[in-house]
Parts: C-alpha cells; structure tokens; sequence
C-alpha cells in the first residue's frame, strides 16, 4: 500500500479511489478463477494469475503475490496447478478484497 | 522539476496503470497518455511521435497483439521512439528479444519497478535535451559558416571592382 500512501498523500477520497481502482478488478477476477475449470486447458488461469500477481504486488501483499507468482510459471512452465492450489490462492485474494472493502468504510 | 518528455503507457493492466501514470505525474511527467490494447496505441501513433513509450508484454486483457508486436510496429512507423519495456513476464527470452527488436531497456515489474520506470524515462529524456541541444549547435555553426562565407563573397567582389 505504500505506493498508494504516497500517492494519496493523505487525501482519504483519494486513497479510496486507488482501493476501488483495484477491486473492480480483482473481484470479478476471484469469481472467474472460483468458476474456472481445473481440469481443462489452464491457460485461462493462467492469465488470470498474471493479471492479479501485479495487482496484488502494487498493493503490498507479498504472500498472496508469490503464491500466484509460483502458479502461474508453474503453467507457463507446462505444468498444472491443483484444486487446492487454487483455492490457497483464492482465499488469500478474497482476505485481501476483505481487507480493502473495510478500507473503503 | 516539469520534464518535457510525453510519455505513453500501454497495458491492459488499468488500475496499476492509473496508478504508474499518477506517480510519473506527480514526478515531473506533465504529459502522460494511457492505452490498454496495441492497436488503439498504434492508432494514435504518427511518424514523428516524440512519446517515450512504456510498454506492456502481456496485452492479453486488451488487444489482440502482444508487447512485442507493437514494438515492432513502433519501430516501422516511427524509428526514432523510445520504447521501455515494462513486463509482468521474468523472462529473459522476452527481454533479449524486445532489446534485440529496438526497446531502450526492459523492466519487470516489481515493488521498485515504477521507481525504475521514471528512472529510465529521465535518460530518455536527457538524451533528447543532449540531441535537441547538439542540434541547435549545428545550426548555429551552420548560421555562422553562411555569415563568414557571405562576408568573404562581399569583400571579395568590392576588391575585385576596386
């Protein structure tokens, strides 16, 4: 979040625009890779991850960042990535949708 | 400190992307345009575009064409811009290619990249003062060779018909 610290510089509408900025995509994005089939081709998910793993950089959150870093070369390397897998990453993209909606409160 | 270089973002990534172009704003960067596909930029683009361009590998979200497709068309239509690559994609194949292929420099992006971005920009835009500025020295040597030669001429047909 520091980027958007500073960037706001305390103008708290501001920061609210840069957090909404952010969860027009990554909420749509969760409800895509929660629907997403596992078992078939996973390009798709693949260029969800890559979509999200700058997102979620910019903002700071460094787990959920690596996590989707891993799986997405892990496709892009040829292999596939996991039910659970998936849904590690899911969850720590809706903490951290979570956390940013109680920022917008 | 206003830099007077323009700059153009393209990558279908939109709110990093708003968020890159405020940073670059409140860094001096007065002109900043932003496209989320190749083609609209590519639209946009004439032969002489002073834009610096910071580019996006992975376009997949917008357009049809990737990073390096559109740097190859830049490239095509407009030899002299300066293209920075700036992609999500740690790949050194990527990298050697796009360099190959004419960018000024390739950065991944990270938690520093956009420090790294406005970085790159600042020689981008030094080196156009530094051509701007050699430029205008040619032409005042230009200026003063016609001077010497036109007052040389003028003696010369006044000690002629002398």
């Amino acid at each position: 979040m520091e980027i958007i610290e500073r960037l706001s510089a305390g103008d708290p509408e501001k920061k609210k625009y840069y957090i909404r900025l952010f969860l027009d995509t990554m909420e749509p994005e969760l409800v895509n890779l929660r629907g997403a089939d596992i078992t078939a081709h996973q390009e798709p998910i693949r260029a969800i991850l890559h979509k999200l793993k700058s997102q979620v950089q910019t903002i700071g959150a460094k787990d959920a960042h690596a996590l989707m870093a891993e799986q997405e070369q892990c496709i892009k390397e040829g292999g596939r990535i996991e039910q659970e897998e998936l849904e590690r990453t899911c969850q720590a993209l809706s903490d951290l949708i979570e956390n940013l909606q109680e920022l917008l409160k | 400190m206003s830099m007077h270089l323009k700059v153009a973002l393209v990558d279908d990534d939109i709110p990093n992307t708003e968020v890159l172009r405020d940073f670059l704003i409140r860094n001096g960067y007065s002109h900043v345009d932003k496209y989320h596909d190749g083609e609209s930029f590519l639209e946009s683009l004439d032969r002489f575009d002073e834009r610096a361009v910071v580019l996006d590998f992975d376009l997949s979200g917008g357009g049809d064409l990737n990073g390096l497709e559109v740097l190859e068309a830049i490239k095509e239509r407009s030899p002299s811009t300066h293209v920075i690559f700036f992609s999500g994609q740690d790949s050194l194949e990527v990298a050697v290619e796009s360099l190959k292929n004419g960018a000024d420099d390739y950065i991944v992006k990270s938690n520093a990249s956009f420090a790294l971005v406005k970085t790159s920009l600042d020689k981008v835009y030094d080196l156009q003062v530094l051509r701007t500025s050699e430029k205008r020295s040619q032409r005042v040597s230009l200026i003063l060779a016609i001077g010497w030669v036109t007052t040389l001429a003028v003696v010369a047909y006044f000690l002629a018909g002398s």
